[in-house]
């Protein structure tokens, strides 16, 4: 399988790092290729490509501004690409959009809603735009929302109103589903909802694509991810095989005082990369114990201050930090 | 079709939960009814206010002035010739006639003259009382000369009905309330854009136009209700009468309806924010609401508003609703104000039919 490591993505010619060679994947739901969209001046999405297979959860990665709504919106008809080829559920989106339309599901980043209907009759309303749709009581169920069927949108607190447009998403029970950033401002335990609602509809056959900012949500729900950033796919692998590109077992995150010279860290036994972040250093470990102690060993020797120092697993979040030199909502 | 009957049910629904929109329209036409209504109130035509000064003492004077206090139409009032021209001068008489001193005397020699004042400033009240005045004094000089004119004129009054301030303002009240109500959804339009809520709607299968077409019928449904509201009102407090075929007046209202929601639909399509397009429906709607000959004619406008008045789509929809509520016109009467404003609807679809944007 070929793959090209980038040490860290400078110009367009660099090729991303993907798990697969780019032949079009037989059972592919989506199918992307060269995608581009520009607005005006702004190059939002620069000719990316990527499969959706049926039955998996898709992310897409990325910080604010990478490009994933615009992706999105193409993928769900709403905007057109200026080229590229589209395919969902094995229909062209742009020579199709209804028909596409009909089976896939949408929620979309803020969905506002008509203040003058219920929940209820939102839902029913959506219902017969689709040749079969499921009851809103049964919907309602779906996302835990029986008891708010009478209510107005404005009546709802976050948490309830993005539940009630993931029940719009599922209203004609499509067999793909986009969400766009599904948990931004919710509460925790709604998040956690969303997510077990998330690996409930993958159980029953469902394919799902999902961005997020989120890189716990990436790597806790995602079988595969595409790492998004500036308009390009900068990696796309399983959440697995995306950390293992930093060839690290452990991060050692600390503050040191002084702001010493990477270079110098950089030298410390067993170390794979250093990198500076916001008032903090990063050393990415292929042996932990030595190095840790290799690093306070050296403060002690500089007369320098350790401090908040935290030792974890790597994470999506230093993967993209890696990859492009800044983080995920920087 | 399944889903445009639903977006018509959901689209009434809406409106009739929308008390901003039921009270700006409905409510506005009917306080316009019963404040106009109670004010100039029901009844014909007012009598003509006479001012009669005697100054003669003697009995012919005081004969002419009773025959005048038994008229009909004249309500006299006598006072001195001071008090009367003031109270011409204070706009409450609409005439003074003055029998001289000499008037007795003068009549027994063959010849008297009377003095009459005329209240200039209201040309329609002046005609009635100079015709008035004429036609006592042409009664009074046969009387004296007890000649028979050789023609001799038969009056009999035709029951006419008598056109209130109210019969002609119930009409344009019903022409005003279709333009509150239907102009405004172009302000939802933009709206629902700027929400989001169009482009949530873009991710399903639905068409513009059956959203569209869906909007348009809920509102209708909803504008012939009010306006159903709104006659029974003026029939029931006010007696108003409705002369023309209710399927006539059911046309004019339903096509008034749809031509001010095409023209809502142009101002919601070219603007992007909901303010401004509250703004451009107000800027067209208040002028139109008075120039539209809702409140008052408009036939005897100065030069330079004529050809606004003639632009508006109101004007011809107040017009089309008077001939059929007011003098009972058929379809066939009122066909040229029809097809103005079906032309002026199908223009302003064909326009915001293009220029539609999901987002």
């Amino acid at each position: 399988m070929a793959a090209v490591i980038p040490g860290r993505f400078t110009t367009q010619t660099e090729e991303p790092y993907v798990t697969q060679t780019e032949e079009p994947y037989v059972d592919a739901i989506v199918s992307v290729r060269a995608l581009t969209k520009r607005y005006g001046k702004h190059t939002a999405v620069d000719g990316i490509s990527f499969d959706i297979r049926r039955g998996e959860i898709f992310g897409m990665l990325g910080p604010n501004g990478a490009g994933k709504t615009t992706t999105l919106e193409i993928l769900e008809g709403i905007r057109t690409q200026d080229s590229g080829e589209v395919r969902v559920v094995g229909l062209d989106v742009r020579r199709n959009r209804r028909a596409v339309q009909r089976r896939i599901g949408v929620q979309l980043q803020a969905t506002t809603l008509f203040t003058e209907l219920t929940a209820h009759e939102t839902l029913a309303l959506f219902g017969s735009f689709y040749p079969h749709a499921l009851s809103p009581e049964t919907l309602l169920r779906e996302v835990a929302l029986e008891e708010k069927a009478k209510a107005f949108p404005q009546n709802l607190s976050g948490g309830q109103r993005q539940r009630l447009a993931l029940a719009l998403a599922l209203v004609n029970d499509p067999e793909l589903l986009f969400l766009d950033e599904p948990t931004t401002g919710l509460d925790p335990q709604s998040r956690r909802m969303l997510w077990d609602t998330v690996l409930r509809l993958r159980e029953r056959g469902k394919t799902l694509l999902l961005t997020t900012h989120f890189m716990d949500e990436a790597q806790q729900l995602c079988d595969r991810i595409a790492v998004l950033d500036g308009g390009h796919i900068i990696a796309q692998d399983t959440p697995a095989g995306l950390i293992g590109l930093l060839g690290a077992t452990a991060t050692i995150e600390c503050a040191l005082a002084g702001s010493p010279s990477i270079e110098a860290l950089r030298g410390l036994p067993h170390v794979t990369d250093a990198r500076q972040g916001t008032e903090r250093i990063l050393l990415y470990t292929e042996n932990v114990e030595t190095t840790l102690v290799a690093l306070l060993q050296w403060a002690a020797a500089h007369g320098t201050a350790v401090d908040h120092l935290q030792v974890h697993a790597p994470t999506l979040e230093d993967v993209f930090l890696k990859l492009t030199g800044h983080g995920l909502r920087d | 079709m399944k889903a445009f009957i639903a977006l018509v049910r959901a689209g009434v629904v809406m409106l009739r939960r929308n008390r901003t929109l039921l009270i700006t329209s409905l409510g506005l036409a009917l306080i316009s009814i019963f404040v106009f209504g109670w004010l100039f109130g029901g009844g014909g035509t007012p009598k003509l206010q006479l001012g009669v000064v005697n100054d003669d003492t003697s009995p012919l004077g005081a004969q002419v002035v009773t025959q005048l206090q038994h008229s009909d139409s004249l309500q006299v009032f006598t006072g001195t010739q001071t008090e009367e021209v003031q109270s011409l001068r204070d706009g409450n008489r609409n005439a003074v006639l003055v029998l001289p001193a000499t008037f007795g005397a003068d009549l027994r020699q063959g010849h008297a003259a009377l003095q009459v004042y005329y209240d200039e400033s209201n040309p329609i009240m002046e005609a009635n009382a100079r015709a008035a005045v004429q036609s006592i004094v042409t009664g009074l000089n046969q009387q004296m000369t007890g000649q028979t004119s050789p023609v001799t004129l038969h009056e009999q009054a035709v029951s006419v009905r008598n056109l209130r301030q109210i019969d002609w303002l119930t009409p344009g009240m019903l022409g005003m309330l279709l333009m509150w109500a239907n102009l405004s959804v172009g302000v939802l339009l933009v709206e629902w854009r700027q929400q989001g809520i169009l482009r949530r709607l873009a991710a399903t299968p639905i068409r513009p136009g059956v959203l569209m077409a869906s909007q348009m019928l809920a509102r209708l449904v909803l504008s012939i209700a009010q306006g159903a509201i709104l006659i029974a009102v003026a029939i029931v407090a006010f007696h108003v009468q409705i002369v023309g075929s209710w399927s006539a007046l059911l046309l004019a209202v339903t096509l008034g309806a749809l031509t001010m929601m095409a023209l809502g639909f142009v101002a919601g399509s070219f603007t992007k924010k909901p303010e401004t397009a509250q703004a451009v429906t107000f800027l067209v709607s208040f002028p139109m609401m008075f120039l539209g000959g809702s409140y008052f004619p408009t036939d005897n406008a100065p030069a330079f508003l004529a050809p606004v008045v003639k632009a508006m789509p109101l004007t011809y929809l107040n017009d089309a609703l008077r001939q059929i509520i007011n003098n009972g016109a058929g379809l066939v009467a009122v066909q040229t104000d029809l097809l103005i404003l079906a032309a002026w609807m199908v223009a302003a679809l064909l326009l915001s039919g293009r220029a539609f944007r999901w987002s």
